[in-house]
C-alpha cells in the first residue's frame, strides 16, 4: 500500500489543472519525485510541490496507491484524469472535470463536485458524497459518446444535463436533478431517486428510471404498459420517437 | 536583393517537360531566374525530388469551414495524422494549432506549407459572406489565396437569364466578383440552392427552378457565356446537380456534354467539374449502388474541353460543407448526424454535416474506389486535378496518404483487402494496375492548376515564375514508389524545404518562417452604361430584400492583404 497525502499550501484563486494527479503517475514514487510532477497553473507549468504539501507513506504499484486530499480543492481541476486503477479520496469540494476519462479505480469525494464529473469515463467508480453540478458523466463538447462504462453515485443532487450523450455505464443520483437528464443518450443506465425535469430527450438507447416526480415530460414517447422493479410499478415509455429511439424511460 | 541557388535538385516540372532531371534552380528576389551571382545562398538538394509549390485548386479553408468549427468543437482534439493535426502549442515561430478537419486558420497555413503547398483556392464564397472569408484569408499565413464566388442560385442571375439580358448578367457577375473579391464563377447544384429555400431540389438539368422559370442547363450555359465574355482567368467551376445520388453519373456526363459547344476565350478549359467522385455513382438506390467512374472516365477520355478534380475520400472522420443545401439535409437524415443549414438570402443555400467514412461500409468503400478509378482511368493527367475536396472527402493533411494510393497498386490492394465482397463487386479498382509516377503526380498537384487558373507564374519552375518550391526527401530513381510507400508518405508529409517567394518557410518538415501570402482577385471591366443599368436593378434588390445595404456589401480594400488585382476586358 502507498498512501499519498496532499494538502494545498494556500487556497488558490487561479485554477490548477491537475491532469497529472492520478495514481498512475504517483505509483512507486518518492515524495521528492511527486513534488516535481508538473501541473498547469494559469498559462504556465509548475512543479506540484509549489502548491501542495506532499506526504508519502510506503511505495506500491498503481492498484495499491491511494491519494488523499486533505481539505478543499475547489479550484483544482481534472483530478484523477485518465486514471486506470488505485483510489483517490477528496475531503472537500473539487473543481471541474474530476475523473475525466477515468478507466478504472475509485474516486470518493466528501464534498461537492463542479461540472463534468466523470466525463467520458470508461470504467471504475466515482462516489460523490455531496452535490454535483452540470454534465455529470457526459461527453466532450461535440462528441457523440460521453460516459461508456463504470459507475457514478451522487448522494446529493445534480444539476442539468446529467449523463448527456451517455453510451454505457451507470449513474445513480439519490437526490434531485435539473433539466434534461439523459439528453441524447445512447446506452447505459441512469437511476434518479428524486425529481427530474424533461428527462431522456432525444434518447436513442439505454434506460432511465425516475423514482421521484417528473415535470414537463416530453410528448415524444410511446407508452408500452408497465414494468415492475423491486416491488414498484413504473409506467414504461419508449423513445425518443423523434430520433427513432429505443430507449426505455420508467416513471411513476 | 536576396539570391538563392538550389544545387543538385532532381527537378520534376511538367510545364517544361522536365522529368526528374538533376539541375540547379536560381532564385532572385522571390522569382526564379536564369542565373545568380556567386554571393547567392546555396541550398544543396542532394538529388532530392524538387517540384514547384503545390496548388490546391479546390479546398474549403476559409468561410464555411468556420461553421464546421462551431458544430465540431471535438475536432479540435482530433490527432489522426500526428505532426499535421491535433493540438500544438505555440512556438517562437508559430501560433497555437488545433484541429484536424477544421483546424484553425494558422494551422491551415502551416500544414499546407509542410506538405509543400504554397497556393490554395477556396472553393465557395457566398457574395454576402465574402467579408468573413477574407478575414480568414488574412489569418492564414504563408499561402497565396484566391476564392471562387457563388452565382448558381442567385436571384439576379436567374432573372437576367429569364429576361434574356446577357450583357447585364455579365455586368452583374463582374460586380459580384468585385464585391466579393473573387477569382471566378462557382456554380453549385445550379438552381438547387434556390429550390431548397422552398424545401425542394432540382432533379436534373431541365427541371425548372421554382418561381424563376429557368433551368439548371440555362444557368450553366448563361454563366459559361458570361465567363468567356468577361475573359475570366478560370473557367466556370461546376458542382453538378444530383450530387451524392446513385445514378448521378448520367447527369454529370450530360452536364459535361452541354459544354462541348462553349468556346473558351483564353488558353484553358471551357469547364471544370469538381469533386467528380461524388458525382460518378451508378445504380438506382443505395442498395444497387455501384461505381459510375468507368462511364465518366470514358467520356472524359474522348473530350478535350474540360478538367475535373477528384474529391477523393479518406477513411475516418470528415466534415462535409457545401452550398448544396438539400444534399446536406439528406446527409444529416441518413447518418443521424448534426446538421447546420443556412440561407444566404437572395444568393444560395449552405449546409455543414460531419461524417465518418468507414471501410466497413460498402458505400464508403465504393466511394473510396471511385475517386481513384477516376484518377487512374482518365488517361491524360492534364485533365485531372488531385483533391479530397478538403474536408468533405477528408482533411488535406491526408494528401500524402492519398498519393500512395495513386502511386502504388500494392498499397491499394492492402486497403481493398479489408473490403466486403459486396463492395468489391461494385467497383472496378481491383482490376486497375496503373501507378502514377512523380511526373504525373506533379501535374495533378501543381501543373494543371497553373493552366486551369491562368496563373503562369504558379505551379512551374520556369524563369520568371514565383519561387514557390518544394523539395521532398525522396531520391527519384532510388525509391520504388510502388513498394516503398511508407517512405514516400513520410517525405510528402514534411517537405525537406518549402520555399515561398524565395523564402524558406519549411525546413526538414518544420516551419521556419511565416510570411503573409497574396490574395488574387479579378476585376472584369464592363462598359459603364451597362454597369449603371445593372446597378439600378440590384438597387431594387437591396431596397426590397437584402438585410444589408449595397454600400456595406462590398468587401473593402482594407480586408485584402497583399492583393493582386487581375484585370480583364470584357467583350460587349
Amino acid at each position: 500500500m502507498q498512501i499519498v497525502k496532499l494538502s494545498l499550501k494556500e487556497a488558490n484563486k487561479i485554477p490548477i489543472e491537475a491532469d497529472n494527479i492520478n495514481p498512475d503517475n504517483f505509483a512507486g514514487k518518492t515524495e521528492e519525485d511527486i513534488k516535481t510532477i508538473p501541473v498547469w497553473y494559469g498559462n504556465g507549468q509548475y512543479p506540484l510541490g509549489d502548491f501542495f504539501n506532499v506526504k508519502v507513506e510506503g511505495s506500491d504499484s498503481v492498484e495499491n496507491v491511494k491519494l488523499v486530499f486533505e481539505g478543499d480543492v475547489a479550484r483544482v481541476k481534472r483530478i484523477g484524469q485518465n486514471m486506470s486503477a488505485g483510489e483517490i479520496e477528496i475531503n472537500g469540494n473539487v473543481d471541474m472535470h474530476c475523473g475525466f476519462g477515468m478507466k478504472g479505480g475509485k474516486i470518493i469525494i466528501n464534498g461537492d463536485a463542479d461540472s463534468w464529473l466523470g466525463c467520458e469515463m470508461t470504467g471504475g467508480e466515482i462516489i460523490l458524497n455531496g452535490n454535483a453540478s452540470y454534465y455529470v458523466g457526459s461527453g466532450y463538447r461535440g462528441e457523440a459518446c460521453g460516459m461508456r462504462g463504470g459507475k457514478i453515485t451522487v448522494n446529493g443532487n445534480a444539476r442539468d444535463y446529467l449523463g448527456e450523450h451517455m453510451c454505457g455505464g451507470e449513474i445513480l443520483v439519490k437526490g434531485n436533478v435539473g433539466l434534461l437528464p439523459a439528453i441524447s443518450n445512447n446506452g447505459g443506465k441512469i437511476i434518479i431517486e428524486g425529481n427530474a425535469t424533461m428527462p431522456a430527450n432525444e434518447m436513442k438507447n439505454g434506460m432511465v428510471i425516475i423514482k421521484g416526480e417528473v415535470s414537463d415530460l416530453l410528448p415524444s414517447y410511446k407508452e408500452e404498459g408497465t414494468e415492475e422493479i423491486e416491488g414498484t410499478v413504473y409506467r414504461k415509455l419508449v423513445g425518443d420517437v423523434n430520433v427513432g429511439g429505443k430507449g426505455v424511460l420508467l416513471i411513476r | 536583393m536576396s539570391e538563392i541557388l538550389i544545387k543538385n535538385a532532381s527537378v520534376c516540372d511538367p510545364a517544361q517537360r522536365i522529368n526528374c532531371e538533376t539541375m540547379d534552380i536560381c532564385i532572385k528576389d522571390g522569382k526564379i531566374v536564369e542565373s545568380v551571382s556567386a554571393n547567392a545562398k546555396v541550398i544543396n538538394a542532394e538529388g532530392r525530388l524538387t517540384m514547384a509549390g503545390g496548388f490546391d485548386g479546390h479546398t474549403h479553408s476559409a468561410g464555411k469551414i468556420n461553421v464546421g468549427r462551431f458544430i465540431n468543437p471535438n475536432d479540435s482534439r482530433k490527432n489522426l495524422v500526428p505532426g499535421l493535426s491535433g493540438q500544438v502549442a505555440r512556438t517562437e515561430k508559430t501560433r497555437a494549432q488545433v484541429g484536424y478537419n477544421t483546424p484553425n486558420t494558422y494551422a491551415i497555413g502551416y500544414r499546407y506549407a509542410k506538405l509543400g503547398y504554397t497556393t490554395i483556392c477556396e472553393a465557395a464564397i457566398p457574395l454576402l459572406a465574402a467579408r468573413h472569408t477574407h478575414e480568414e484569408f488574412k489569418e492564414i499565413p504563408i499561402l497565396d489565396k484566391m476564392g471562387l464566388s457563388l452565382f448558381g442560385s442567385n436571384w439576379q442571375v436567374m432573372e437576367y437569364i429569364r429576361d434574356k439580358e446577357p450583357e447585364k448578367l455579365a455586368a452583374y457577375v463582374a460586380w459580384g466578383l468585385r464585391a466579393s473579391r473573387g477569382y471566378g464563377i462557382k456554380i453549385v447544384n445550379p438552381g438547387g440552392g434556390e429550390a431548397w429555400g422552398w424545401g425542394k431540389n432540382v432533379s436534373g438539368l431541365y427541371d425548372p427552378v421554382p418561381n424563376f422559370d429557368v433551368t439548371p442547363a440555362e444557368i450553366l450555359m448563361s454563366l459559361a457565356e458570361v465567363n468567356e465574355r468577361l475573359k475570366l482567368p478560370h473557367s466556370v467551376h461546376v458542382h453538378c446537380n444530383n450530387l451524392g445520388k446513385p445514378g448521378n453519373y448520367a447527369t454529370t456526363i450530360e452536364t459535361m456534354k452541354l459544354f462541348e459547344k462553349v468556346k473558351p476565350s483564353r488558353d484553358r478549359q471551357a469547364l471544370h467539374v469538381t469533386h467528380v467522385q461524388f458525382n460518378a455513382y451508378a445504380g438506382t438506390s443505395w442498395r444497387d449502388f455501384e461505381t459510375g467512374a468507368p462511364m465518366v472516365a470514358d467520356y472524359i477520355n474522348g473530350a478535350n474541353h474540360l478538367t475535373f478534380d477528384l474529391g477523393q475520400i479518406i477513411f475516418g472522420p470528415a466534415v462535409t460543407m457545401t452550398a448544396d443545401g438539400p444534399v446536406e439535409y439528406a446527409n444529416a437524415r441518413m447518418m443521424h448526424e448534426k446538421w447546420s443549414n443556412q440561407d444566404i438570402e437572395l444568393e444560395d443555400a449552405s449546409g455543414v454535416v460531419p461524417l465518418f467514412y468507414s471501410p466497413k461500409s460498402f458505400v464508403n468503400a465504393v466511394q473510396w474506389a471511385i475517386g481513384l478509378e477516376l484518377a487512374l482511368l482518365v488517361k491524360d493527367p492534364w485533365k485531372v486535378m488531385f483533391t479530397t475536396d478538403s474536408p468533405n472527402g477528408g482533411s488535406f493533411v491526408n494528401y500524402p496518404e492519398a498519393f500512395t494510393y495513386l502511386m502504388s497498386a500494392k498499397r491499394r490492394e492492402e486497403v481493398i483487402s479489408g473490403f466486403s465482397k459486396m463492395a468489391l463487386d461494385r467497383m472496378v479498382l481491383p482490376g486497375i494496375d496503373r501507378e502514377l509516377d512523380f511526373y504525373e503526380l506533379a501535374i495533378m498537384t501543381r501543373s494543371i492548376q497553373s493552366k486551369m487558373y491562368s496563373r503562369p507564374e504558379k505551379g512551374n519552375l520556369k524563369p520568371g515564375s514565383d519561387a514557390d518550391i518544394a523539395i521532398y526527401d525522396i531520391l527519384p530513381g532510388k525509391i520504388d514508389p510502388s513498394t516503398e510507400y511508407e517512405k514516400m508518405k513520410k517525405a510528402f508529409s514534411g517537405a525537406a524545404y518549402t520555399l515561398k517567394d524565395g523564402e524558406i518557410v519549411v525546413k526538414d518538415g518544420e516551419i521556419e518562417a511565416t510570411p503573409k501570402g497574396k490574395i488574387y482577385w479579378v476585376n472584369a471591366k464592363v462598359p459603364s452604361a451597362i454597369d449603371s443599368a445593372m446597378q439600378k436593378d440590384i438597387d431594387v434588390k437591396f431596397r426590397k430584400y437584402y438585410t444589408v445595404s449595397k454600400a456595406n456589401y462590398m468587401v473593402e480594400d482594407v480586408y485584402l492583404q497583399k492583393p493582386v488585382e487581375i484585370t480583364t476586358e470584357g467583350v460587349f
